[in-house]
């Protein structure tokens, strides 16, 4: 606690940077609104119909065989829930849980690269070098910020607007605000240096005690539940940001499919129980949101996994959630429906989702959504009735 | 003017300049760099590593040890988990044993432009140890498939990073079986078009180079029976020809091998061209036709450029780089001696922010490999999240600043600097660091800072924290 009231000191000497840096980290906002976005990046492609297989499809088994989750937990319409997923399960009983099966984005090839690339800029063929969440933040209808979770920024939230910030634990011994004071002098005219520094300064007093939670290391389920802890944090804080961005890595599942999945569906669930706990009353105001660049093929591979598909799943959880519902439709199995006669085909397009909770979560105005935040998307209405 | 373009020599091409190096590259800096074009320049002791095949073995050795399958009870399922354990942390160790000697070498080699091309081509074919399978087989594969092949042709390397193990475990090549062969119809398995896809969208052609997914599924198919020996495989082979599989069956293991009965039969059509023939001759022709393939060597030199010249290098630049690879058939000596004699990546403005690794490493060659790790050199990388041999998709390591400079980025170098910096004031003044790792890089500003620090500690931090310093 020392420490942190420490570099509050230093902070105070640079308010006119941070503010501009990081207002929603650094400064209370004034009239906070208790409402939250969190944005979670399925990095790999989970496999949405092991996820939420629809059971009562007549060709899911003979697509699909071992892949289809016996012990599944039915939810509706024929569709059940993969009993790693408990919790999720409860949620969608208590209505704070709905899914978006075959949703996409515009995207139609199947590079994990370039969706990732084309999901996280809102773009749909060039890739640009600023995300759609950083373009958002620049037409906010508040003064709100946005942090990630992880070591690198995510392109969604890389570009000109300076209120996102990136956060993960210290391992090493902090250095003294003497040294950062000289450094943020040598970084006058290092616009890059000098932005991040700032930031991190400004993130690291609000993560607070959050070292001793074990995050750092490698990538991968291991770090679902801490990472989404940590995102709650942020959002606890009184005037924390709106938004968090987490990334979850590993679910590209070419081989070996069940076991990885068993191991990553439980790590989300257990994740997103953690992030909820960590809310408390906040929760009630929250949108979470989970989604994955493409899903994966509707039949089974040669080792037991599944190949780059088109249609995945969207996971929504939260209190804001309109909840108990399965949104969107199931365009069916059969070979005929099957896109290029392998893949799921895309039903909802996942702009429309990204809209609708910008839109009536936190308030976006529809036009910028249609032209500045998705360039070109007017096509792609916003999703009503999310929250 | 010379002793700027030796920092640049040896900062920008090399890996970081020890103490002496912007002295000795001076009065020729770009020979200097060329007389790093030699085969042998990449090339690093193995003493004390595994081999593919020895890693292969081991676990071998713990298969026949293991003897019944699991779940047959009690203490014996206890003991077998232990020598599991057991196999587990061999590997582990084995990988980091890979780690230190990688970075031993990088942060001593005389040859570090040498060092970089091997890094480039390494990273642009990654294998990374990802899980129980791979994680002993990156080290051994970027020792065995890679480091020999760099100054050689394009077709050469590509040839070998396919056809290794590491590579064909890595993207779940091992088990793609040909789906209309009698193993696939018995054994229920089929076709992985992983490696088909990653070949064409991140070795040779790029993303967006006009392929389709037919070629993908043609690719994958001309792929099948390649595969790596083992008892595992010689069991499937068997299984196709109606029988069961006997330890006689299995030839040593962790070779690649050509098994035919996984082969898809018949001939195959990639980008508009037949391939037919002897189903082992397919791939190889595939590889062939795509290592020279116009695209390749756009792609290639894309990258190329991007790596040695800015984050959005000009076309100049690309067009000679590409012509380079065109005219020479792909030979990667002629096209790393492009790049010593390309005037755009000379510029005297640092342009490329330094990858954690490169920070590390530059940081090792100017004042030592102790100072900069402390004995615990993964630990370091992974604190700056970028560990050798994990790169965190096929499409290896990002190379422009956006990805490394994030503010959580810059917090954790920051955090390193500062933890490193009071072991090198034991032996280092901060100032002659500076001069021997930037010479004339290095602006008045930082000279300054360093010069004013409040302690030779401080003077480190900023040193190592100066903008000359977190880029090349």
């Amino acid at each position: 606690m020392m420490k942190l009231h420490r570099r509050s000191l230093l902070l105070a000497g640079w308010a006119a940077t941070l503010v501009a840096v990081a207002p929603g980290v650094c400064a209370d906002t004034g009239a906070a609104t208790n409402r939250k976005l969190v944005i979670i990046i399925l990095r790999g492609a989970m496999d949405g119909m092991a996820a939420l297989p629809k059971t009562d499809d007549p060709d899911i088994h003979a697509h699909r065989g071992a892949l289809v989750d016996a012990k599944a937990i039915a939810l509706s319409d024929g569709f059940a829930l993969h009993s790693a997923m408990p919790g999720l399960a409860a949620m969608y009983r208590a209505n704070e849980a709905a899914f978006v099966p075959a949703i996409a984005g515009p995207y139609r090839e199947r590079s994990h690269f370039a969706a990732q690339d084309l999901l996280e800029c809102g773009e749909i063929s060039q890739v640009s070098a600023d995300g759609w969440l950083n373009r958002a933040l620049l037409k906010a209808p508040a003064a709100y910020s946005a942090v990630s979770i992880g070591p690198s920024q995510p392109l969604v939230l890389r570009g000109a607007a300076v209120n996102a910030t990136s956060w993960s634990p210290a391992v090493l011994p902090e250095a003294s605000d003497d040294t950062l004071q000289r450094l943020l002098d040598l970084y006058e005219n290092d616009t890059v240096l000098k932005a991040s520094l700032s930031a991190a300064l400004g993130a690291d007093r609000v993560a607070g005690s959050m070292q001793a939670d074990g995050m750092g290391g490698r990538a991968g389920p291991a770090q679902y539940v801490p990472q989404l802890v940590a995102a709650g944090k942020f959002l606890a804080q009184p005037g924390g940001p709106q938004i968090a961005v987490v990334s979850l890595e590993g679910w590209d599942t070419h081989a070996g499919q069940n076991q990885a999945l068993q191991q990553r569906f439980t790590a989300l669930d257990t994740g997103i129980a953690a992030l909820k706990a960590q809310l408390g009353d906040i929760w009630k105001t929250t949108a979470v949101m989970a989604i994955s660049e493409f899903g994966r093929t509707v039949r089974i591979n040669g080792g037991g996994g599944t190949d780059h598909g088109t249609g995945g799943l969207a996971i929504l959880a939260g209190g804001a959630i309109k909840g108990g519902r399965m949104l969107g439709d199931w365009p069916g199995l059969k070979s005929s429906a099957l896109f290029e006669d392998r893949d799921l085909r895309p039903a909802v397009d996942a702009r429309s989702m990204f809209k609708g909770l910008l839109r009536d979560q936190l308030g976006w105005a529809s036009g910028d959504l249609d032209s500045a935040i998705f360039r070109d998307s007017a096509a792609a209405k916003a999703m009503g009735g999310l929250v | 003017m010379s002793r700027l373009l030796a920092a640049i020599a040896a900062t920008r091409f090399g890996m970081g300049a020890r103490a002496g190096e912007i002295a000795d590259a001076t009065s020729d800096p770009r020979g200097w760099l060329d007389r790093q074009v030699r085969p042998g320049a990449t090339v690093i002791p193995a003493g004390g590593l595994s081999s593919t095949r020895e890693v292969f073995a081991a676990r071998l050795d713990y298969a026949a040890m293991a003897g019944g399958p699991p779940g047959a009870g009690g203490a014996d399922d206890e003991a077998q988990r232990a020598r599991q354990q057991q196999v587990q942390r061999q590997a582990r160790e084995g990988l980091a044993k890979e780690i230190e000697a990688r970075s031993r070498h990088a942060a001593t080699t005389p040859d570090s432009f040498a060092e970089r091309w091997l890094r480039f081509w390494s990273n642009h074919f990654t294998v990374a140890a990802r899980n129980a399978q791979t994680i002993g087989l990156a080290g051994p594969y970027e020792r065995e498939a890679i480091r020999p092949h760099v100054f050689g042709k394009f077709a050469v390397l590509l040839g070998h990073a396919i056809l290794h193990p590491g590579m064909l475990v890595y993207l779940d090549a091992v088990r793609s079986i040909g789906p209309s062969t009698q193993v696939a119809q018995r054994r229920d398995a089929g076709l992985n078009e992983n490696l088909a896809r990653e070949i064409l969208e991140l070795h040779t052609l790029g993303v967006g180079a006009g392929y389709s997914q037919d070629d993908i599924v043609e690719f994958a198919k001309a792929l099948t029976g390649w595969t790596v020996s083992g008892t595992q495989i010689a069991r499937l082979v068997a299984a196709g020809r109606g029988r069961r599989g006997e330890q006689g069956d299995a030839i040593e293991p962790g070779m690649v091998i050509f098994a035919e009965p996984l082969h898809e039969p018949g001939p195959r059509t990639v980008l508009g061209k037949r391939y037919g023939g002897e189903g082992k001759q397919q791939a190889a022709a595939i590889l062939d036709a795509l290592a020279l393939h116009p695209a390749t060597a756009r792609h290639v030199a894309i990258k190329l450029a991007r790596h040695f010249v800015s984050d959005t290098p000009p076309e100049s630049a690309i067009a000679k780089l590409e012509a380079a690879f065109t005219k020479s058939g792909g030979d990667l000596a002629t096209l790393a001696r492009a790049v010593i004699n390309l005037d755009e990546a000379w510029a005297p403005g640092q342009s490329k922010f330094k990858t954690p690794e490169e920070l590390l490493v530059s940081a090792a060659r100017a004042a030592g490999p102790q100072a900069a790790f402390g004995g615990a050199q993964r630990q370091v990388y992974t604190s700056l999240a970028q560990a050798p041999f994990s790169a965190p998709s096929p499409a290896g390591w990002p190379d422009d600043t956006a990805a490394w400079s994030g503010a959580d980025a810059i917090k954790k170098r920051l955090e390193w600097a500062n933890a490193v910096s009071q072991r090198m004031a034991r032996n280092h003044s901060p100032l002659a660091f500076v001069e021997g790792a930037l010479g004339d890089l290095a602006g008045e500003k930082t000279r300054q800072a360093v010069s004013r620090a409040e302690s030779a500690e401080q003077g480190f931090t900023l040193a190592l924290m100066a903008p000359e310093f977190q880029r090349r």
